[in-house]
Parts: C-alpha cells; structure tokens; sequence
C-alpha cells in the first residue's frame, strides 16, 4: 500500500509541475498576441493619452516578469483577471458555463462507455462474426467522421426531416425541465460521443482478443472455471487497463471536441464561450479557458493513473 | 530505409486483405482528385452561376417550386432545380459547382495533412529520439514540456495559436494553371499556413512521445553499445542506429495522425479560423444555413472528409497488422 501512496504523490508532484506549465504557457501565449488590450477596452475615438492610462490600469507598462509574478498570483488565488470586452470576471464566467460543458462531456462519456465496452466484450468473443463485422463498420465509421459534420448530419436528419429533436440551445436546465434537457441533450452527446465510443470499442476488442490468448485463460478453463468469470473477472479486468489509459489520454479530444459540437448546438458552455472570446480577442477569457482545461486534463490522468495502478499493481512499481 | 522484409509483409497483407486495398484505393482516388484538381474540377470552384443556385445533385431536386431562404424567410419561388450534368454534385447558394470545390477542398485538406505531418515528424523524431537515447535531465525535461503540450486540448491550443497568429495565407501558383495546360481555373491555390503551423505545434507531441519509447527500447541493445565502443558521436548512432529502428511505429503513428490532422483542418475551417474559403469545412458552415432547402451544400463536402479519413484509417489498420506481430490479425 505504500508503494500506492508514493505513487501518488510522485504523481501529485509531476502534476503540479506540468500545470505550472500550463499556467506559465498560457501567459506567453497573451503576451505574443499582437492585439493591444487597452485598445479592446478603450472607446473607439480613444486619445492615446486614454489609452496610456488603460495599459497602466491593467498593469500592461510594467516588465513581463512583474506580469508573470502577478499572473500567476493571481491564477493560484483562481483570480483569473476580467474580460476585455464585458468587463466581468473570468472566473465566474467559467463557473457559469462549466456546468453546461460538463454535463455534455459526462453524458458523452457514459453513451460512449455503455455502447463502446459491451460491444467490444461481444465482438471480440464472436470474432468474424455479423456482430463483429458490423460493429467494426460502426466503429470505422465513428472515428472518420468529424464531429461537427456528423452533428449536422443528425440534425438534417432527425430534426430537419423527422423533427424527433431540437435543433439547438440548452434553455433548461434539469432541475428546471428534465424532458426539454434531455431533448436537447441527446444530439450533442452521440455528435460528441461517437469518437470517443468507436475508440473505446476498438481497444475493448484488441484487448480482449489479446488477453483470451493468453496462458493464464487456458489455466483457469482447464480448472473448469465458468466461462463468464473468466471473461468478467479475468480478461475483461486485465484488457481494461490499457483501455482506461487510452481514455484518459484522448480526453483532450473529448473537450476539443466540445468546443466545436457546442458552436453546432449553439450550448451555452465553455466552448461556445471560447469561441467568442475568440473572435473578440478577449484574451482573459480564452487564457481562463485554456488554464481550466489544461488543469483539468492533468487531474484527470493522474486519477486515470492511480485507478490503473489499483487495476494492476505492477504499474506503481515501475 | 524499409527492409525487405517488412516490404514483403506489407504486400502479403494487402493481398490477403481486400479492406485494406478499398483504404488505399480510397486514399489515392482523393490523392489523384486533388493533385490535378484543375484538370478533373468540371467548373472553377469560385465561380458563381448565380442562375444555377442551390441545384441538387444528379438524381434529386424537384421540377416545379423549391422553397429558398431570402434575408431570412422562407419564400417560394417556381424553378427547377433538378441535377444535371453540368453541376454533378450540385451548387450552393452562390450557385458554385460542388464537385468542384470539393476537389479544391480536398487539395487544401492534403496540403496542410502533407505539410502539418512533415513538420511534426521531423520535429516529433528529432525531440523524442533525442530524449530517449540521453536519456536523464535531457528525458525528463523533454518530456515534462510534451505533456504541457498535452495537457492543452489539440484544438483549443490551435485555436488559440490562430488567435495569436492570424490568417497567414500562402498563394500557391498551380502548375496546372501556370504552365498553360488548363485555363479557366484559380492560378494560385491558397495554403493555411497558419492552420499548419498550429496543427504542427500539437501534433508533433504525439510522435515525440513514440519515437522517445521506441528510442528507449533500443537504446542498451548490443548493437548501439557497439556502434558506440566503436568511436561513432552519438548524432551518428542516432541517425545510423536508432532512428532506422524506431521508423516503423513512427511512420504507422504518422499515417494515423494524418486523419487527426485533416479534421482538425476541417474543424478549424467549419469554426471559420482557417484564412481560406476553399475548404470542406468552410462549405459545410455554408451549408447549415440552408439545411432545410438545400441538404446536400452540407453535406457533400463531408462525405469528401469521411472518404479520406476512412482511406487513411484503412491503410493505417493495414500498416498496423501487417508491421506489428503484437496485434496481428487483432484490427478491424
């Protein structure tokens, strides 16, 4: 048990230094933006003299390693400055539109694991089978299409065509009205999901396939184990670890991804809010962003890997 | 570079494999459409039959009325708009011949996936080896600033880049064009140099984290300890020794990440940060406007995305079961 413990704390400490990283990144990345903020801010018919006095309230006059330090001080303390352009702070912004994101990237994960694992699990025991053929063509399919296209695709379809869905917008949330949450909800969670579930799929099968040929699996089924204990408890817990890697590593793709099916379904989450700030060249907001989820992917992958370390021991140990 | 004999497991592969051979008919198809584009594109992809407009693709449309989206109602107006052949996959609301923006799109998509992977590699190859054959403070270093890299989702961080950045677009001149042998068409194709250069810079993480595994596996074998009591620097050993080595995973890595890359190309030209207007994604953002008159201005450029990335991830799987006795026969 100490070696978990130690595990995680080296863990801890890499995380920490990584999103020093990312903290320290995303404060360049403003710094070589070619826009000057004070201008943003300042009314359009601005003197320079105006302008002067915006760039010394914003502290944009002082060395960059006094903006750093500030920065970062700030950062830790999650004061993540105030928007260029509505002038409220960042960080309640993000606490106001986190919820929409995470509930979508929570709904997209759960659609892709109930799907992607099962099926993997059948695919890989009925190998050559329509089953596996089919699924394998699903999962072709999932991972070449883009999310945005397949978002589109769905909406022509099914909301165009048949009206089965709304088009956009999240206007309840589902405390408010569950039925109209959920209706709304179910187009960007397969637009977002789909990616992820076909590649879950694949490593469940590789996985599996590649476990059930090994010696161990001939040993329990020469002891006359029943056969879903060794597939469940045997096979299905060995191929997982790889799988769980895998799904940690790509969630990146996961909350990219959001950002793009967020602009199809106009939902009010981070990503939507980031593309604006884009196009805005609202830096505080697109930093605060980037700084969110850049934390959040370390603490993801270090909880990925203190789950994989308990899956199979050997990995604390290495 | 690849040995014989991998050469000749590639080829068993791919005769025993009739999936594999559709990936790299697929691929190439779309490879060929794009390169001579000029020739093959029935239309100038910019030029607009403003009579021809919203013209369904060959098979669809109807005779007598379409319904037509005009400053934001919907009126109806008596036309035709069957397909015909002049305009096989259609026009969009400008009244440009799909098929052949498609081509162009395509040409765009594979320009930057070709330009976006070489940077990568030789970046991604150069850093991981490197690491991974000094191994220590170099390694560890190394790979603390990729997983900074990582940590950002690639298409946050290349949106941010773009943000940073702006639109850098490179006009190309078209020998096709230039040299005479086509007239009628673009003379220059533009090239996103700013979506490669952002693609680039989240891409590469990925190969460096592969070539520094595979650097690392190889590095205490006898044959690099030889090289080295031998007299040879250690640039040498890298480039004589490792690099042939660790190729193969790297190259398979490659391939992969191309279809990776030609979405986010995609993605990042649908979201309207890409400086070009002659690519997929921005038609397909064109299309959503008229998704309920003119389905297929959405959705034919998409079918052109998915064709590619389904040929890249064919030909990856094929390069994957043929080059990895691990996981032979174990991909779809």
């Amino acid at each position: 048990m100490s070696t978990l413990a130690e595990f995680i704390a080296r863990r801890l400490a890499q995380g920490v230094l990584v999103v020093w990283g990312v903290v320290t990144t995303v404060f360049l990345l403003r710094f070589l933006s070619p826009t000057n903020p004070a201008v943003l801010i300042a009314p359009e018919d601005a003197t320079a003299e105006t302008i002067r006095r915006i760039e010394e309230d914003l502290g944009l006059n002082e060395p960059i390693t006094v903006q750093y330090l500030d920065f970062m001080f700030r950062a830790v303390q999650g004061d993540l400055g105030f928007s260029y352009a509505s002038n409220t702070a960042v960080t309640s912004r993000i606490i106001g539109s986190l919820p929409a994101t995470l509930e979508l990237a929570f709904a997209s994960l759960v659609f892709a694991i109930a799907i992607s694992i099962p099926l993997g699990i059948v695919s890989a025991k009925y190998r050559g089978s329509k089953i596996d053929y089919g699924s394998n063509l699903i999962s072709l399919g999932g991972l070449s299409t883009p999310n945005f296209w397949l978002a589109i695709m769905m909406v022509l379809v099914l909301s165009v065509q048949f009206g089965l869905f709304p088009t956009s917008g999240r206007p309840f949330g589902p405390t408010e009205n569950l039925s109209s949450w959920i209706a709304h909800m179910v187009l960007p969670t397969i637009a977002l999901g789909t990616y992820f579930m076909a590649l879950l799929f694949r490593m469940t099968r590789n996985g599996v396939i590649e476990e059930s040929g090994k010696e161990y699996v001939t040993a329990a089924r020469g002891k006359g184990l029943p056969e879903p204990l060794i597939t469940y408890r045997y096979i299905l817990q060995n191929s997982l670890a790889p799988v769980v890697t895998v799904a940690g590593l790509q969630l990146g793709v996961l909350i990219g991804g959001s950002v793009v099916v967020e602009a199809v379904f106009a939902w009010p989450g981070i990503g939507s809010m980031f593309i604006r700030a884009l196009n805005s060249a609202d830096w505080p907001i697109l930093q605060g962003v980037l700084i969110v989820v850049g934390t959040g992917y370390v603490l993801i992958n270090i909880i990925v890997d203190v789950i994989n370390a308990q899956l199979n021991p050997q990995v604390a140990l290495s | 570079m690849i040995s014989k004999r991998t050469q000749t497991s590639l080829k068993r592969e791919l005769r025993s494999n009739p999936i594999a051979i559709l990936g790299v008919v697929l691929f190439m198809s779309l490879v060929i459409g794009a390169l001579f584009a000029p020739i093959l594109a029935p239309h100038d992809p910019t030029r607009q039959y403003s009579t021809e407009n919203h013209q369904a693709p060959i098979g669809f449309g109807s005779e007598d009325q379409r319904t037509v989206l005009i400053d934001g109602e919907i009126q109806t107006i008596a036309s035709d708009n069957r397909g015909t052949l002049t305009h096989v996959l259609g026009t969009d609301a400008n009244g440009r011949d799909l098929f052949s923006r498609a081509l162009y799109g395509a040409r765009t998509s594979l320009m930057v996936a070709l330009a976006a992977m070489s940077i990568s590699l030789l970046l991604g190859t150069a850093t991981g080896l490197t690491s991974g054959y000094y191994g220590g403070r170099t390694d560890s270093i190394t790979m603390r600033l990729v997983d900074i890299v990582l940590a950002f989702p690639a298409l946050l961080m290349a949106l941010a880049l773009f943000g940073i950045l702006g639109p850098m677009t490179i006009w190309i001149p078209d020998p096709l064009v230039t040299s005479g042998l086509v007239s009628d068409r673009p003379a220059s194709v533009p090239f996103p140099g700013t979506v490669t250069i952002a693609i680039s810079s989240v891409i590469w993480v990925w190969i460096a984290r592969v070539a520094r595994a595979e650097a690392l596996s190889v590095k205490n074998e006898e044959y690099i300890t030889a090289a080295r009591t031998m007299g040879m620097s250690d640039f040498q050993i890298i480039r004589r020794h490792v690099l042939p080595n660790c190729l193969t995973p790297i190259l398979v890595l490659g391939t992969v990440q191309l279809a990776t890359i030609i979405i986010l190309e995609s993605s990042l030209s649908f979201l309207g940060f890409s400086g070009t207007t002659l690519s997929l994604g921005f038609d397909i953002a064109q299309g959503r406007s008229y998704l309920g008159t003119s389905w297929w201005i959405a959705s034919i450029p998409g079918v052109f995305i998915v064709a590619a990335v389904v040929g890249i991830n064919l030909i990856g799987d094929w390069l994957r079961d043929a080059l990895d006795p691990d996981i032979q026969g174990g991909g779809a």
